[in-house]
């Protein structure tokens, strides 16, 4: 893992407007950054701000504030996305929580893995279209047979590796996934996991990683964002955060991962995050190297 | 007090809106009117017209104040429209407003009772087929449903007539009374059953479905289950739980189908040759009677526009209690 | 102790259009008064069918099968609808995966913690409803009872729409509970909690609970004893110690190495390849076969039986059989051993 900087978030903010007079500030003033060839993992309970996050990286939403610089470029700058258009939309790709929305249901997977190609006008490498998308879907774990399903024939496990497929295809320099495990079963979570280390090991593409699992996150990645409320409260290297939690609400977070062992598990006592501890206003302060928690910087 | 003010302003805002539609319409009905072919004349002097020579002409029209430009007549009829006056029917030679209130009463009845039948009619059926979803008494619903919603509401008609009025002489085939009896209710109930049926059957089914597709929408939802596992019976389930969430969007649905009800009373009142709003307004567009046709589309045209407001505000008085999947952790709801 | 519950030889089908899907095969196991069982399994391995079936809230095109269901000693298999509202709420209840779907949207919170009370308790008095409302919501933890009780579904959190839940569960004092997947919907602090309360108020109320899960931490926590099922069977059942310590299944064993825990330090996550059979086609011998590393021959042909390991503890493996090679267990060692 080199230490360029791939992406970097840097002050965001994004607010939905509820009615005119109030508004949900999903994410608060958020800045990280993602090397080239890491796996960053972003976790938070769900309405935390993580999937915001995504979705303005991705250029789906466009924050009310805070720049994000991917390859050197502010992909927020319209001026600036339209010229670099072409490579910002190939080099980024994105896979969904639920394959069943994600993918059309009235398309081939042949077609929905070649569409990207399509799209961009790509000329296929191996030949055609569909000799491409056989290629990905190998590469996936996927049978040839399933080129001429459609979504619906597949199961959940399936078609989330039809979703990165579709991403891969591009060969892309980042790959954002927004909760791409959560809704498959416990043993099909882990083939997937394991699916996304070997190809991140293969293409050394950088993966943003969402998840509300820890331990599937512990496994995973290099480097962890925690979030609350829209603000991140802690980034660390994987191993520092679970060895050494620094922020409450992280402290929580941990305390309520499951062991699978009923002794342990009933010895396991809960650390509970009090919302009046949460420091609204705090900057991220750099405890350790790596390691930054939010807090209050001292005066002085 | 605040929220009372921001209602006033809410309310004033729909009336300017259907102020600035009304007024739109009245613009458009009043020059497509005039671009239509047909002569106006025919309809105030009937035959003569015919005999008329050219200065006879010139000078009929001006007394009908037909000889200005559209704009100026649109004017001169707007200003009289203000202080009430909407000038008279060509044919009738009457003010417009007296020949419509002498006809509105048999279209209210009609259209009403149609309405009220088919709201109540496809609420009871729509429970029924979702009650026996798929079983015998829900099939044979949908099966007559999809074959008479099929049948054309003049067709349904003349069918009607030819077999009640002509063959079997049970009932009459047109009119809103028999002669000399127009205060006798027997007489109006005998002549309404033809053409109420003809209405009633024309609408019923399609909302019939509706219901029933959306009862059984909501029997798909978990809810029903915890209100079936904590120990309630099916009716109490599908009354007071499935029904409860379906009624609010039934209603504003209820609502736009007002203009779609009337707009078929039109049609079946001309077959019937129902003394109604439907034939008078079909015979003044027929004879150029202007101010007729005006008045008449303008009335309408509320009807509609209000219909649909009404709609729309019982959506959206309704709607956030619906919602299920509104925030509910409300990270950080700030004031802006 | 009773037994309160007892299944035999259960098996439930749905009649698709693709054919019968058999989503439970001959399916036996007994609930005692007060305890815990927790029932865990991959999706569509028949869990939840299990239960819907129990309390005969399958959809229309589900039906029992076979197998006979005793409640207190009482076959209850045969009853009609008619019998079975007055059993429901009364004798089992049932709490489901997703909060935000299991409440009425249009309803207030109190409203129907307040109807599930009246179908037990038709004469109660306003005055003593409104106590016992309160009474449910303060009992599952919701606090500011009197102000919240007629607020909306909407308004509430996913944790406070399945305490909500279980008031509404609770409502006619159960003898048996029937948790779907209850925690799974909600996040990981949220989730503790929840797991907790349910444990909680199971004692309190010396109420029998079913629970159905995917989660071994889930079942760690709360279980006395678990079933583990795959296709529609169980294939292992014993007290939580006998599962955790000494699994016999080479599913159980699946399970638990493809937790991240156990692979602390390792390159991959195990995984238990291939995917779980769609049961439109019984499959011949053993469901398992295709995905189990220790498959023996005889298991392509016949399907195992329950093979005894102690009184509690039996597993539906040929592994079992005293003809069959010694297999040593990669998981379930307890570390202080």
């Amino acid at each position: 893992m080199s230490k360029e900087i791939l992406l970097d978030v840097q002050h965001l903010s994004h607010i939905f407007p509820l009615t005119k007079k109030t508004a949900l500030k999903a994410v608060d003033d958020v800045s990280f950054e993602i090397r080239r060839g890491e796996i960053f993992g972003l976790v938070g309970e769900s309405g935390c701000g993580k999937s915001t996050i995504a979705r303005c990286i991705m250029n789906i939403y466009k924050p009310q504030s805070g720049r994000i610089i991917y390859k050197g470029i502010d992909v927020c700058d319209a001026k600036e996305f339209a010229k670099n258009k072409r490579m910002l939309q190939t080099t980024r790709q994105m896979i969904f929580q639920d394959s069943d929305s994600s993918l059309n249901q009235r398309m081939k997977v042949c077609d929905i893995i070649a569409e990207p190609m399509k799209i961009q006008h790509m000329t296929p490498r191996r030949g055609s279209l569909r000799a491409e998308a056989e290629f990905q879907m190998y590469y996936v774990g996927l049978d040839a047979e399933y080129l001429d399903k459609y979504p619906g024939e597949l199961s959940g496990g399936q078609r989330q590796r039809v979703a990165i497929a579709r991403a891969l295809a591009m060969e892309p320099e980042l790959l954002v996934a927004d909760e791409p495990i959560a809704s498959l079963d416990v043993s099909i979570q882990a083939q997937i996991v394991n699916l996304f280390k070997h190809l991140q090991k293969e293409h050394g593409f950088s993966f943003l990683f969402i998840a509300h699992d820890l331990a599937m996150v512990a496994f995973l990645c290099d480097r962890v964002g925690v979030m609350y409320r829209g603000k991140l409260v802690e980034i660390a290297p994987t191993k520092e955060l679970f060895a050494d939690p620094r922020h409450p609400y992280t402290k929580a977070l941990l305390s309520a991962i499951p062991i699978p062992d009923p002794r342990k598990e009933r010895a396991r006592k809960l650390i509970e995050f009090r919302d009046e501890d949460f420091l609204c206003d705090g900057e991220l302060i750099q405890e350790a190297p790596e390691h930054f928690v939010l807090g209050r910087r001292k005066k002085g | 007090m605040k929220n009372s003010f921001g209602q006033l302003i809410y309310f004033g805002r729909k009336l300017l809106f259907f102020l600035a539609s009304v007024f739109l319409l009245s613009v458009a009905v009043f020059y497509i009117s005039r671009l239509a072919p047909g002569d106006p004349l025919v309809s105030y002097y009937g035959d003569r017209v015919e005999k008329m020579s050219p200065e006879e002409r010139v000078w009929a029209e001006e007394k009908l104040g037909l000889n200005d430009p559209i704009f100026v007549q649109y004017i001169r009829w707007l200003e009289n429209a203000f202080h009430g006056d909407f000038g008279i029917s060509y044919k009738y030679k009457m003010d417009v407003a007296e020949v419509i209130s002498a006809r509105i009463g048999n279209t209210l009845i009609l259209g009403g009772i149609g309405f009220l039948l088919i709201f109540g009619l496809a609420l009871l059926l729509g429970i029924l087929c979702a009650w026996y979803e798929d079983r015998m008494l829900d099939r044979i619903i949908c099966g007559i449903g999809t074959v008479t919603s099929c049948i054309p509401e003049f067709w349904l008609s003349l069918v009607l007539i030819l077999i009640f009025a002509v063959n079997l002489k049970w009932l009459p085939s047109s009119g809103a009374y028999a002669i000399g009896e127009a205060d006798r209710l027997g007489s109006r109930i005998l002549h309404l059953i033809l053409p109420m049926t003809v209405v009633v059957m024309g609408h019923l089914w399609y909302y019939a479905y509706m219901i029933r597709n959306k009862i059984l929408e909501e029997v798909r939802a978990d809810y029903v289950l915890l209100a079936k596992a904590k120990g309630l019976k099916k009716q109490s389930v599908m009354l007071r739980h499935c029904l409860r969430n379906v009624i609010p969007s039934y209603l504003s649905i209820m609502a736009i189908s007002v203009p779609h009800i009337l707009g078929g009373t039109y049609i079946v009142e001309t077959v019937f040759s129902y003394p109604g709003i439907g034939t008078l307004s079909y015979e003044s567009a027929r004879y150029k009677d202007y101010n007729l046709v005006m008045l008449l589309c303008i009335l309408s045209g509320i009807v509609v526009i209000f219909c649909n407001m009404a709609a729309q505000i019982i959506n959206e008085k309704i709607s956030p209690r619906m919602k299920s999947d509104a925030v509910t952790v409300p990270a950080e709801v700030t004031k802006v | 102790m009773a037994e309160l519950l007892e299944i035999k030889n259960l098996s439930i089908s749905f009649y698709t259009r693709a054919g019968e899907v058999q989503a439970v095969r001959d399916v036996s196991f007994s609930l005692k008064q007060g305890e815990v069982l927790a029932i865990v399994g991959e999706s569509g391995c028949g869990k939840s069918a299990m239960c819907k079936g129990i309390m005969k809230l399958l959809p229309a095109d589900g039906k029992i099968k076979s197998g006979s269901i005793f409640v207190n000693g009482a076959d209850i298999t045969g009853y009609r609808e008619r019998d079975m509202y007055k059993l429901r709420g009364k004798l089992f209840s049932m709490v489901f995966q997703d909060p935000m779907t299991a409440l009425n949207p249009s309803m207030s919170i109190g409203t129907q913690i307040a109807e599930a009370v009246k179908v037990h308790q038709p004469g109660i008095t306003k005055k003593e409803l409104h106590g016992r409302v309160i009474e449910l919501m303060q009992l599952v933890g919701i606090d500011r009872a009197d102000e919240r009780m007629k607020q909306y579904p909407y308004q509430f959190s996913g944790g406070m729409r399945q305490r909500s839940v279980l008031a509404i569960a609770l409502a006619g004092n159960p003898r048996i509970l029937f948790a779907d997947e209850p925690a799974t919907a909600l996040d990981v602090t949220i989730k503790a909690q929840i797991l907790d309360l349910l444990r909680e108020v199971q004692k309190k109320l010396g109420t029998a609970m079913i629970f159905v899960t995917h989660d071994l931490g889930a079942v760690a926590r709360i279980a006395d004893r678990v079933a583990v099922m795959y296709a529609g069977k169980i294939v292992e059942i014993g007290t939580a110690e006998e599962i955790f310590y000494n699994p016999r299944h080479p599913y159980t064993w699946g399970l638990m190495r493809a937790l991240p825990g156990f692979c602390e330090g390792q390159e991959t996550l195990y995984n238990i390849p291939g995917m779980p059979p769609t049961l439109i086609h019984s499959p011949k011998g053993d469901a398992f076969a295709c995905r189990n590393e220790y498959a023996l021959s005889i298991d392509y042909e016949e399907e195992p039986p329950m093979f005894r390991i102690t009184d509690t503890h039996y597993a539906a493996t040929w592994l079992l059989d005293e003809r069959a090679p010694k297999v040593i267990a990669p998981v379930g060692r307890r570390e202080d051993e």
